[in-house]
C-alpha cells in the first residue's frame, strides 16, 4: 500500500541531513587512516622473515605466560596466540599476511563492537527525537496513517540506512586494503574456529575455509549486531526524545561494553547485556571470548532478544503516549 | 449555514494533567463552510483542546467526532478528512517547500501529489518551492503550513494561532485565505486565536475558553448584542467638567479598553469620556453639557465589541 512511501520519506530525511554525508566522511577518513598506520608499521619488518619473527612472538608470549602475573583474562588470550601461531607455523602459513580482501574482513571484526554500532546510532538516536525537537512529530501523527505504521516504516529506514553504512564499510576497506596490500586473495583459505577449552588450546575445530565464504559470515555478524543496536537505539530515541540524551545513552551503554569485560571478567552475568555481545565476528572467528561461556550463538540470541524486547517497548510507548511537546 | 453538515465536534472534552484539569467539558461543533473562532487567552487550554481534536492526545473523558467518525476508534479514516496546524507550521526546515508537500503526499492516498502546483499558487508560493524551508519567513511557513494541511482535500481544517507572529500584511492574507476557503470550497474551518480582532474579523460563529472551561458560544453577531451596549462615548473639552457632569446620567468608565486618548493633566483639555447612559436619556445628558458651556466635538454610540464581550464574560482578564 503506502508504506513504501513511508520509508522513502524516511530515507528521504536521512539522506537531505549532513548526518549521512558525515558517516561516509568517517568512514573514509577511519579506514584510510588505518591502512595508511598499518603499512607504515609493516615497512619496518619488511626485510625480516616472518618464521623468525612469528617464533620471537610466541617465545615472548611464553615468557608472559610463565611470569605468572598475567590477569585472567589476557592468559586466557595468551593461551590462545600461541595455539594459533604454533598452529599456522606447523602448516607454513605466515599468521600475520595481509592483503586487500584480509583487510577487508578484518575491518569488519575490529568495527563491530565499537564503529558499525556507533554510526548505526548516529541515524537512529534521534529518528524520533529529532520530529520531536523539530515539532514536525505534531504533523507526522495526525496523517491518516496509524502511528505503529510511522513508527515501522523508521524502523525498516534506519535499518536500510545501518545495511548501506555496512556494505559501504566493506567496500571502502577492501578499496583502501586493495589499493595498500593488493586485490587478489579472496579464495585463499583462512583457518576459522579456534577455540581454548578450559586452559588448554584446542586445534580440533580447526578448518579451513575460502576468504571470501569467511567474510560473508562475518559481515553478516557484524551486520546483525549492528542492526541490533540501531534497534536499541530506536527504543532509547522514542523514549527520551531528545536527540542529545538518546546518543548520550546509547554511547555511555558501547563504551561500558569495551570497558567491563576487560575490568570485571567475573561477572559472568554480564554476558547478557546487548554491548558485551557486539563482538560477534570476533567470537564466530575464534578469538577468546572476554567471558567464559560466550559463543556465537548464544550472543546472537542474546543481541536478538534485547532488539526485540527494545522493539516491542518502543512501539508500545510510541502508538500510546500523547504527544504534548 | 444551520442546515450544513457538521464536519467537526467535540463532546465533553476533558484532560487532566496531574490533579489540574486543564480542559473540562469542552463541547461545539464546526459546519462545512463557516469559520469557527475559538477565542481564549494563553495557557487557557486551547492548544490541549486541539491535540485531543487531532489525536495527539486522548482525552480523558469526551469524544471527538469528525464528519461522524469516533476519532477514538476510526483514526486513520477520520484523519484523512482532517488538515491540521498545531501551535506553529513545523516543517523539516532541511528539505525545500516541494519536498516537504511531498513528503506529506504520500502519506495520503495516491493522488495528493498531484495538487502540490496548485496548492502552492493558491498561498502564492510557487516561485520559492524549491528552496529550502530554513529560508522561509514565518509568514511562508505558515502558508506552506496551510498548503500542507489542504493536501488531502480536507473538510476540516484546523488552525492554531494562524496569525501568531505574523505582521499585518500577513495577518490579512491568513485571514483572506480562511475565509475564501471556507466560502468557496465549504471546508469547515477551525480557528484558535488569542486576538480578539483576529476572530472577530474571521470567524462566523466563537466559542469563548477561559480556564479550561467554554463560557460562551455563539455567532459573533449574538455573542456582541449579549452586552447590549448603553455605552456612549463623547469627545469634549474641558474633559474632566464633561465627565462630572455626565456622571449624573449614568457611570462614568474612566478605564477604556479601546483607542483612549488620554485625558490631559488638569482635565481642561480635549477628552474622551465614555459612560453608560441609556439612550433615552442621551439628549438631556448633552442638553446639560451644553448649559454648561462644554465644548461637545463628537458624540457615538460605539458598537459592542468581542472584546467587551470577552472582558465582561472573563472578569477583566486580559488577553
Amino acid at each position: 500500500m503506502r508504506f513504501p512511501g513511508l520509508v522513502e520519506n524516511e530515507l528521504l530525511k536521512f539522506a537531505k541531513q549532513r548526518r549521512f554525508r558525515v558517516v561516509v566522511l568517517i568512514l573514509v577518513a577511519l579506514i584510510g587512516l588505518i591502512v595508511f598506520a598499518q603499512s607504515r608499521a609493516r615497512e619496518r619488518f619488511q626485510n625480516k622473515d616472518w618464521r623468525v619473527e612469528t617464533q620471537e612472538r610466541m617465545a615472548r608470549i611464553q615468557n608472559w605466560l610463565r611470569d605468572g602475573r598475567m590477569p585472567a583474562s589476557s592468559r586466557r588470550w595468551a593461551t590462545f596466540e600461541l595455539g594459533r601461531l604454533q598452529y599456522h607455523l606447523e602448516r607454513d602459513i605466515d599468521p600475520e599476511a595481509i592483503s586487500g580482501p584480509l583487510f577487508a574482513r578484518a575491518f569488519a571484526n575490529a568495527s563491530s563492537y565499537l564503529l558499525l554500532p556507533l554510526l548505526a546510532i548516529v541515524f537512529a538516536a534521534d529518528v524520533v527525537s529529532a520530529e520531536f525537537q523539530q515539532g514536525t512529530i505534531k504533523l507526522l501523527l495526525t496523517r491518516p496513517v496509524g502511528r505503529a505504521r510511522v513508527l515501522a516504516s523508521k524502523l525498516v529506514a534506519q535499518s536500510l540506512a545501518i545495511t548501506l553504512t555496512v556494505v559501504f564499510g566493506g567496500i571502502v576497506a577492501y578499496l583502501f586494503g586493495g589499493l595498500a596490500y593488493g586485490w587478489p586473495g579472496w579464495s585463499a583459505p583462512v583457518l576459522t574456529g579456534f577455540r581454548v577449552g578450559g586452559a588448554v588450546f584446542d586445534p580440533s575445530t580447526v578448518r579451513a575455509v575460502p576468504l571470501w565464504e569467511d567474510a560473508i559470515l562475518v559481515y553478516g555478524l557484524a551486520w546483525f549486531a549492528t542492526l541490533c543496536v540501531g534497534a536499541i537505539a530506536l527504543l532509547t530515541s522514542v523514549l527520551l526524545r531528545s536527540t542529545a540524551a538518546s546518543m548520550g545513552t546509547m554511547l555511555a551503554a558501547l563504551i561500558a561494553g569495551t570497558i567491563l569485560p576487560r575490568l570485571a571478567s567475573q561477572w559472568e552475568a554480564q554476558k547478557f547485556l546487548f554491548v558485551t555481545n557486539l563482538p560477534l565476528p570476533d567470537y564466530y572467528s575464534g578469538s577468546p571470548p572476554p567471558i567464559p561461556g560466550l559463543t556465537v550463538e548464544l550472543g546472537a540470541t542474546v543481541l536478538a532478544a534485547w532488539a526485540a524486547a527494545a522493539i516491542l517497548v518502543a512501539f508500545a510507548v510510541f502508538v500510546r503516549r500523547d504527544v504534548l511537546a | 449555514m444551520a442546515s450544513a453538515e457538521i464536519v467537526l465536534s467535540a463532546e465533553n472534552l476533558t484532560k487532566r494533567f496531574g490533579d489540574r484539569e486543564a480542559v473540562s467539558d469542552v463541547s461545539f461543533e464546526v459546519r462545512a463552510g463557516e469559520v469557527f473562532g475559538f477565542l481564549g487567552p494563553n495557557g487557557a487550554g486551547k492548544t490541549t483542546t486541539i491535540r485531543m481534536l487531532v489525536g495527539l492526545a486522548r482525552p480523558d473523558r469526551g469524544r471527538v467526532r469528525i464528519r461522524g467518525l469516533d476519532l477514538a476508534h476510526h483514526f486513520t479514516k477520520a484523519m484523512a478528512h482532517v488538515g491540521a496546524i498545531v501551535e506553529a507550521p513545523d516543517l523539516y526546515r532541511y528539505l525545500t517547500g516541494r519536498e516537504n508537500l511531498e513528503h506529506f503526499a504520500r502519506m495520503l492516498p495516491p493522488g495528493a501529489g498531484a495538487r502540490i502546483e496548485e496548492l502552492a499558487a493558491m498561498v502564492a508560493l510557487s516561485d520559492r518551492l524549491d528552496d529550502k524551508v530554513s529560508t522561509y519567513s514565518l509568514g511562508m511557513r505558515q502558508r506552506l503550513g496551510i498548503a500542507q494541511a489542504l493536501l488531502g482535500e480536507p473538510d476540516v481544517l484546523i488552525l492554531d494561532e494562524p496569525a501568531n507572529g505574523l505582521d499585518p500584511a500577513g495577518i490579512r492574507e491568513i485571514r483572506q485565505l480562511v475565509r475564501r476557503l471556507a466560502a468557496e470550497r465549504g471546508i469547515g474551518v477551525f480557528v484558535s486565536s488569542h486576538l480578539l480582532s483576529e476572530i472577530e474579523q474571521t470567524a462566523d460563529r466563537v466559542a469563548i475558553i477561559h480556564r479550561g472551561r467554554t463560557l460562551a458560544s455563539g455567532s459573533v453577531r449574538e455573542l456582541s448584542a449579549r452586552s447590549a451596549s448603553d455605552r456612549v462615548r463623547v469627545r469634549a473639552r474641558p474633559a474632566a467638567k464633561a465627565a462630572e457632569k455626565l456622571s449624573a446620567f449614568g457611570q462614568v468608565e474612566t478605564a477604556v479598553p479601546l483607542d483612549a486618548l488620554p485625558v490631559s493633566g488638569d482635565g481642561s483639555g480635549d477628552g474622551l469620556v465614555v459612560a453608560r447612559i441609556p439612550p433615552d436619556r442621551v439628549p438631556e445628558a448633552l442638553r446639560a453639557l451644553l448649559a454648561e458651556g462644554i465644548e461637545v466635538f463628537t458624540v457615538e454610540r460605539p458598537s459592542s465589541t468581542l472584546e467587551e464581550v470577552f472582558l465582561e464574560i472573563t472578569g477583566g482578564e486580559t488577553v
